[in-house]
């Protein structure tokens, strides 16, 4: 069971972005107030245009040019540098994209290692702990590939395996399965489960109404605002997964059984 | 890349020929036995004054301070062996019925053999108790004017004086030594012949001494300068130069040439730089995505500085590199034309590498912090 502690991670007054000037303004985000608490494992669902995505970027800090208010571990972010900014980033978040977004002409293992360049790990370390986390996705073998060699899910894989690698506190997912079969999005999201376990707050966005049964909170989103928010105490991964964390063949066997 | 190779190359090659120019010079003097000194007239350190680089022998021809009186003062110096003055002239040579041959006139005395190691290949050098009107010249002069180099005994005219040559130098091809005149082409005439050629004035350019060791020199040069400031009355107008300072002249004019060419290295290395800046604004333009993921992943914007400014700075390195090895392959080639061969120091290796440095930063500069300043977002959204 998930420790979810009373301390806030991220709180959000009042938040708006706006995209566009005069005729073309448009509120991506109108007004979302919200807390996350420490720990939680949160999916974000709602239609195409609905801000998810514009959310998870303001969350993982990538856009600051926001109004309102973001308060980030009782700091609010506005008042960061850039420098502090990337700090943060660096240490705190882990950020799997909806397009892979892998530097085409790095390996893999380059890929997976490069968060730790910015923490100042040492090359020899850097590769030994990218190397590790590669074989807990089974993409060992992989490791000197270049990511146009690897199939959909394998990338996607190693996109993830990047943002875990720096053993960030919050995870923000972006459709972290979207491009995967169901075998392989079961292994990401046991993953993420047992990181959830672990302590950690994982924000996902999904279109997915299966996976949100991992989930401890639903979040729907409708035209910037929050449409329902639900906690689900019937979580998926307390019922399912009664084994010691990484041992996920058995996962396969569960998901027969599911479908 | 390619501008900064052939701007480092033209450097290396200009550095490499000039260090070549005037270690010849120095050479000379150390070959003569380092026990050489000269006095000029002028001030000692006119350097800046005279850095447009004209040969002493054309600036001082009609204002020379030093006198015949000062010769005698110098050969009463002790340890010094010989003294030798230089009066420098131009003038036509002819044979009898030959065209005139503009030259170099050198009016001495019959040391300057010794302090110059001035060989013959055949006949005598001057000799006093000979007529005044005898003289000695130079291999390729007697080539010129007669057409052989075997012209002992024939009389030649030096602005329209007959002259009897008693001797012919050997050849040193060394057109470029401290005294500013080419032996090979040149006639040596006697001090009174010297006189009587330029209305009974001897104007001496420079003279030559030679002491009897190298370790008595520093004290010569000391005695020569107590003596020759009595005779002027203590203004110092007057230089006595010992070896790398005898060289300078020469080095002047090399120097000149030098600055010369390293404008046209210093366009083609701007030109270079431009280049690499382009081809960095390319390469942050076409790599936005990649800065943005790198953002994304924690990188402050002086990580996306220092990895730009690292790839700018690679280019121009690589390109410096290239241009030290081809500008010293491109020297060599060019001194086989030349008298004397490139040298190569560690302080033409350390301007190229400095260089190569300055431009990679400056130019790389710019499109480091234009990639830095890239939003995260927008970046991210480039598709690619």
């Amino acid at each position: 069971m998930a420790k979810i502690t009373p301390t806030p991670v991220i709180v959000l007054k009042d938040l708006k972005k706006r995209f566009g000037l005069g005729d073309a303004e448009h509120y991506a985000i109108d007004g979302i107030n919200l807390t996350i608490q420490k720990g939680e494992f949160i999916a974000i669902m709602g239609p195409s245009g609905c801000g998810k995505t514009t959310l998870l970027n303001i969350l993982g800090l990538l856009d600051s040019k926001i109004e309102g208010d973001y308060e980030l571990e009782d700091r609010s972010v506005a008042t960061l540098s850039s420098r502090r900014q990337a700090h943060i980033r660096s240490q705190q978040i882990g950020f799997i994209f909806q397009s892979f977004n892998l530097i085409t002409r790095m390996t893999v293992i380059e890929n997976v290692a490069l968060p730790l360049i910015y923490k100042g790990v040492t090359q020899t370390a850097r590769l030994k702990q990218a190397s590790a986390i590669l074989h807990n996705f089974h993409l060992g073998e992989r490791e000197y590939y270049m990511p146009h060699q690897l199939s959909g899910g394998q990338t996607q894989r190693v996109a993830i395996a990047r943002a875990l690698v720096n053993d960030p506190s919050i995870i923000l997912a972006d459709e972290p399965t979207g491009n995967l079969d169901s075998y392989a999005s079961h292994i990401i999201m046991e993953e993420l489960s047992d990181l959830h376990k672990r302590g950690n707050t994982i924000i996902m966005v999904t279109h997915n109404p299966r996976l949100t049964t991992y989930a401890s909170r639903v979040i729907t989103m409708l035209d910037g605002r929050i449409a329902t928010d639900t906690q689900t105490p019937n979580r998926k991964s307390e019922t399912g997964t009664k084994r010691p964390l990484g041992k996920k063949k058995r996962t396969k066997r569960k998901k027969e059984q599911t479908a | 890349m390619l501008g900064i190779a052939i701007g480092i190359a033209s450097i290396t090659a200009i550095l490499a020929l000039s260090g070549g120019a005037s270690r010849i010079v120095g050479n000379q003097i150390d070959a003569l036995g380092g026990n050489i000194a000269v006095v000029r007239p002028g001030a000692p350190s006119n350097a800046v004054l005279n850095a447009g680089g004209q040969s002493p022998t054309q600036q001082q021809f009609a204002s020379s301070t030093l006198t015949e009186n000062d010769i005698d003062t110098i050969e009463e110096i002790p340890n010094i062996t010989s003294v030798a003055p230089m009066m420098i002239l131009s003038g036509a040579v002819k044979a009898n019925k030959g065209t005139p041959v503009t030259t170099t006139i050198i009016a001495s005395t019959p040391s300057l053999a010794d302090t110059n190691n001035l060989t013959l290949r055949e006949g005598q050098f001057l000799d006093p108790n000979l007529s005044p009107y005898t003289t000695v010249i130079g291999a390729q002069l007697s080539v010129d004017v007669f057409g052989t180099e075997d012209s002992i005994g024939k009389i030649i005219t030096i602005r329209g004086q007959s002259f009897t040559i008693i001797g012919i130098l050997k050849r040193d091809n060394n057109p470029i030594n401290y005294n500013g005149v080419d032996f090979d082409s040149s006639a040596i005439i006697s001090r009174e012949a010297g006189r009587s050629l330029n209305q009974g004035a001897l104007q001496i350019q420079q003279i030559n001494l030679r002491s009897d060791s190298i370790a008595t020199l520093d004290q010569v040069i000391i005695d020569t300068n107590k003596a020759l400031l009595k005779n002027h009355f203590g203004e110092a107008d007057f230089g006595v130069l010992s070896g790398d300072k005898i060289a300078e002249p020469t080095n002047r004019l090399f120097s000149v040439i030098a600055a010369a060419t390293t404008a046209i290295a210093a366009i083609s290395l701007l030109v270079g730089g431009i280049g690499i800046m382009n081809i960095m604004l390319v390469s942050v333009a076409e790599r936005t995505r990649e800065i943005g993921i790198r953002k994304a992943l924690g990188a402050s914007n002086a990580d996306i500085v220092a990895q730009f400014l690292i790839e700018s700075l690679a280019l121009s390195i690589g390109g410096g590199i290239g241009g030290y090895v081809i500008g010293y392959i491109l020297a060599l080639g060019v001194s086989t034309f030349l008298p004397f061969d490139p040298v190569l120091t560690w302080g033409i290796a350390l301007t190229a590498a400095v260089v190569s440095i300055v431009i990679g930063t400056l130019f790389g500069l710019y499109p480091a912090i234009r990639a830095a300043r890239k939003d995260p977002i927008d970046a991210l959204r480039q598709y690619d």
